[in-house]
């Protein structure tokens, strides 16, 4: 009979080593990347573009994320319907997009149609045909998915939090747009875009899957080689509005049947040098599922289904920001958890366990993210965009594993700061209006466009 | 071809071993075959909340100590719920296989010492919280509910869905859990799949020492399920918070893996998918009518469900979308499809195929519905050939057969300003 008592002990690991990479920078200036993966007969391509919403004006924003939306709406000599029956008759799926960092075309397709594919995922990225049309159908998707967004309860959380944060400048707005702004762009605001950053040097194109490095190589030379430069944009920086203390922000919903709230503040940017200390703070304090957030929200008092921090690390500072869903009645103490787990994290009292098995999931989760063609195309664009180490993934594990109590106490007290949280709670201000108040914060209201309310 | 093993312990568990040494790691995972339809009216809601149960610990692993384990070794987890099966699966370093062995084989023999009133309590106030999360408090969050109303008659056990009633999580006691747990939970009720970096002959040892103690169950409850055949279109208009009407349907199919099923998975395909599929050309692309247009069959085992949505844009009726629905679905029964067409469905189908046999977790869990439903886990290495061997004439038959208004069921969300 078998011991049940107690868990079984491991047998002795077992080697992993992140994919080779090959990396060419073409005479136009476009880094290329290519890893091989033969678990599925797939293969990813990925072109990024340094340039996203982060280009957006106040006038503009929505800017990046239709000029992306409309690549696939004419290319090379294909108009929008030829372009989808090219890419189907070969096995692929095109995706298009932006997010505030870049631009991106991403082409996962069967590996024997490889050769035939670059060749379109070329046109989509460098000769897009941006058709006036095309824009007017990307208008009128646009501005009902922001007529949608009104009922949705966490993007109305979304937006007001990073417009109170960042206010009117970059990362204040939303990537989609608004209603006026998304109503004032042109054709021509969106063929300049293009014509700015849609150039090689300042772009990378990724290759993984199914497909021999040298053979996927001559393919990327084949069809971007002729790629013409252009000068090097510039890139905007964001500032930060100055907070002295905690406010409370209701929006409110009177059919809400929870209340969708927001904590945090301005966090850091992906290069930072606190990198893999803060990764492992965060971690333990609502990254992961067993992570303490979630274990007191969720399963000490099941005020929610789920509880979670996160820092979203950007070119430049993106916010650090808590969410969690909660019922409408336990509002209150839900804010109060938090704002007490945020302060606690800050003591830097952390215990043994807790590290050590952060650390641990940190490390050994790692292959089971990179399984993919796709996953490993997506690890090289983040390597791309942020200008990591060439062998930033081959030390991945280490680096997690040097993270020492010590540093979790000193990053939690240099990025945690409960004193000077934006808090805001999108929910049925009828009935969370006067707990909130109890809490001593300033409080104010607005409604789902942002606008401040009398309180009464 | 994927290597499959395939057999059974003395106590009826079935074991399926793939064996792959791409990535030092190891998926695991079980599907019991007990979902919501093995609810009854009154207690729905119950396989779902047992789910969540059977991550609070058992007589060896304390409450929440199942998540801890695996995660602190560096593996990922869940389980999920639905009509026909739940299912609970890890993937971890593949030399901590004898630690998710021992997780899932304490949960399955010695799950009832560790049951109390206050994990059921904590519980279901956090599947309250999951169902307004993602049914009550979001746009058109009951549809699925509403069509399963509309399209099943109440002692139909998929007239209702998986979350349950809010009323009937509420009333689920300690002795409930308890009789679901011993009628269902047992070793002759499940497929243990594990795929990934293991040595065979050490992985099948393991299995034997940690299952196949387990006792086998008492013989299973008699449980039938016959639909009967409404006849007739059933329809209802929704007023609901919504700022755009949406069209919600469904169609009344075979059950997977009958070649019509296979054949409206393809059709599906050829209607909803990138710009060139009809409805989205039709709808989205030219008229500018709909704001999206979707269209998928549901991996059900005791009936077919095929599922479609259409949203108008703004300022547009929804009897103008119906109409452009009905106009497009017409025009493919009556005049059939393109080979071309056919061979982008036959080459989307081949991605999603290859997607899903990328990752072991995927492959186990799609190798793992295989064994249950048709009792033949082999499947995965030819999952691909009937649809393969769909003609264009089966997709115009299906579409003639199957989308008709006696078939099935229509609800309408309209804005309430506009009711």
């Amino acid at each position: 009979m078998i011991d049940r008592t107690a868990p079984p002990q491991p047998a002795p690991p077992r080697p992993y080593h992140f994919p080779h990479i090959t990396r060419t920078t073409l005479p136009n200036g476009l880094r290329v990347l290519i890893t091989e993966n033969h678990n599925a007969p797939l293969v990813s391509l990925r072109a990024l573009v340094r340039s996203g919403a982060d280009h957006d004006t106040a006038r503009t924003a929505g800017l990046a994320s239709l000029a992306a939306e409309i690549l696939d709406e004419g290319a090379g000599t294909r108009d929008a319907i030829q372009l989808a029956e090219a890419i189907g008759l070969l096995g692929g799926a095109l995706g298009t997009g932006a997010d505030w960092d870049a631009s991106y075309v991403s082409l996962d397709v069967l590996s024997r149609n490889a050769a035939p594919s670059v060749d379109i995922f070329a046109d989509v990225t460098a000769r897009a045909t941006l058709p006036e049309d095309g824009l007017e159908r990307a208008r009128a998707d646009r501005l009902n998915e922001i007529l949608q967004q009104r009922d949705e309860p966490g993007a109305i959380a979304g937006k007001r939090f990073s417009n109170l944060l960042y206010g009117s400048g970059t990362y204040g707005n939303s990537v989609v747009g608004n209603a006026e702004s998304v109503e004032r762009i042109t054709i021509d605001d969106v063929r300049r875009f293009y014509a700015q950053h849609f150039i090689p040097n300042n772009s990378a194109v990724v290759v993984s899957g199914d497909l021999d490095p040298s053979q996927a190589l001559a393919l990327v030379e084949a069809v971007f080689g002729n790629w013409a430069r252009g000068d090097e944009p510039p890139r905007p920086t964001v500032t930060p509005l100055h907070v002295d203390r905690s406010n409370i922000y209701v929006i409110d919903r009177p059919q809400a049947v929870q209340s969708e709230i927001r904590i945090g503040h301005i966090g850091v940017p992906r290069t930072s040098e606190d990198y893999f200390p803060l990764t492992v703070m965060n971690a333990i304090l609502g990254g992961v599922f067993n992570s303490r957030i979630n274990l007191n929200l969720r399963e000490k008092h099941g005020y929610t289904y789920g509880a979670r921090s996160t820092f979203a690390m950007r070119r430049q500072a993106g916010p650090f920001v808590v969410a969690a869903p909660v019922r409408n009645e336990v509002t209150r103490e839900s804010v109060v958890e938090v704002l007490a787990e945020l302060q606690r994290i800050r003591t830097g009292h952390v215990e043994d366990h807790e590290i050590d098995e952060t650390k641990s999931y940190l490390m050994g989760v790692f292959p089971a993210t990179v399984q993919t063609a796709s996953d490993l195309a997506g690890r090289l664009v983040d390597m791309e965009l942020y200008g990591l180490p060439e062998d930033y993934f081959d030390h991945y594990r280490e680096n997690i594993a040097a993270v020492t109590k010590d540093d979790i106490a000193n990053v939690a007290q240099k990025y945690i700061d409960p004193e000077r949280a934006l808090i805001v709670v999108v929910g049925n201000a009828k009935q969370i209006r006067e707990p909130l108040g109890t809490l001593g914060y300033p409080m104010h209201e607005l409604d789902i466009e942002g606008n401040r309310l009398a309180i009464g | 071809m994927l290597q499959i093993d395939d057999y059974r312990l003395d106590n009826g568990l079935r074991v399926v071993l793939n064996e792959d040494h791409s990535a030092p790691l190891v998926a695991v995972n079980l599907w019991y075959h007990v979902g919501s339809k093995n609810e009854r009216a009154g207690r729905t809601g119950f396989a779902h909340l047992f789910e969540h149960m059977l991550f609070s610990g058992s007589e060896h692993v304390g409450n929440n100590e199942h998540f801890r384990y695996i995660q602190s070794v560096g593996g990922v987890l869940n389980g999920t719920t639905f009509f026909d099966r739940t299912n609970y699966y890890e993937t971890l370093p593949s030399n901590y296989l004898a630690l998710a062995l021992w997780l899932e084989s304490d949960r399955m023999g010695f799950f009832l010492p560790a049951l109390t009133q206050e994990k059921l309590d904590i519980q279901r106030e956090v599947v309250k919280e999951e169902r307004r999360q993602r049914y009550d408090n979001v746009p058109y969050g009951t549809a699925f509910e509403r069509l399963l109303n509309l399209a099943y008659d109440p002692d139909y056990s998929y007239h209702w869905p998986t979350i349950g009633s809010m009323e009937d999580l509420g009333a689920a006691s300690l002795d409930d859990i308890r009789d679901f747990f011993a009628t269902w939970y047992r070793p002759d009720n499940c497929v243990l799949t594990i795929v990934g970096d293991f040595n065979p002959s050490e992985a099948k040892d393991l299995v034997t020492q940690y299952f196949g103690e387990l006792a086998p169950g008492g013989s299973f409850p008699h449980f039938t399920l016959e639909r009967t055949h409404a006849g007739h279109e059933r329809r209802e208009t929704f007023p609901s918070p919504v700022q755009l009407p949406r069209l919600y349907r469904m169609y009344h199919l075979p059950k997977m893996g009958d070649a019509d099923w296979v054949a409206a998975d393809l059709m599906t395909t050829i209607l909803t998918s990138d710009k060139a599929s009809r409805l989205d050309r039709a709808l989205v692309h030219e008229k500018q009518i709909a704001q999206d247009v979707a269209m998928y069959v549901l991996p059900t085992e005791s009936t077919g469900i095929l599922m479609l949505q259409a949203t108008a844009r703004e300022g547009v009726q929804i009897e103008t979308i119906e109409a452009a629905v009905d106009e497009e679905v017409a025009r493919l029964a009556l005049g059939g499809v393109t080979d071309d067409e056919l061979t982008r469905a036959k080459n989307r189908a081949e991605i999603e195929y290859a997607h899903q046999i990328e990752t072991f977790e995927t492959r186990a869990d799609l190798i793992g519905m295989l064994a249950t439903y048709f009792g033949d886990s082999t499947l995965v290495q030819n999952w691909l050939d009937p649809y393969r061997a769909t003609t264009a004439d089966d997709i115009a038959h299906v579409a003639r057969k199957y989308l008709i208004p006696e078939n099935r069921v229509t609800s309408l969300f309209i804005p309430e300003a506009h009711a």
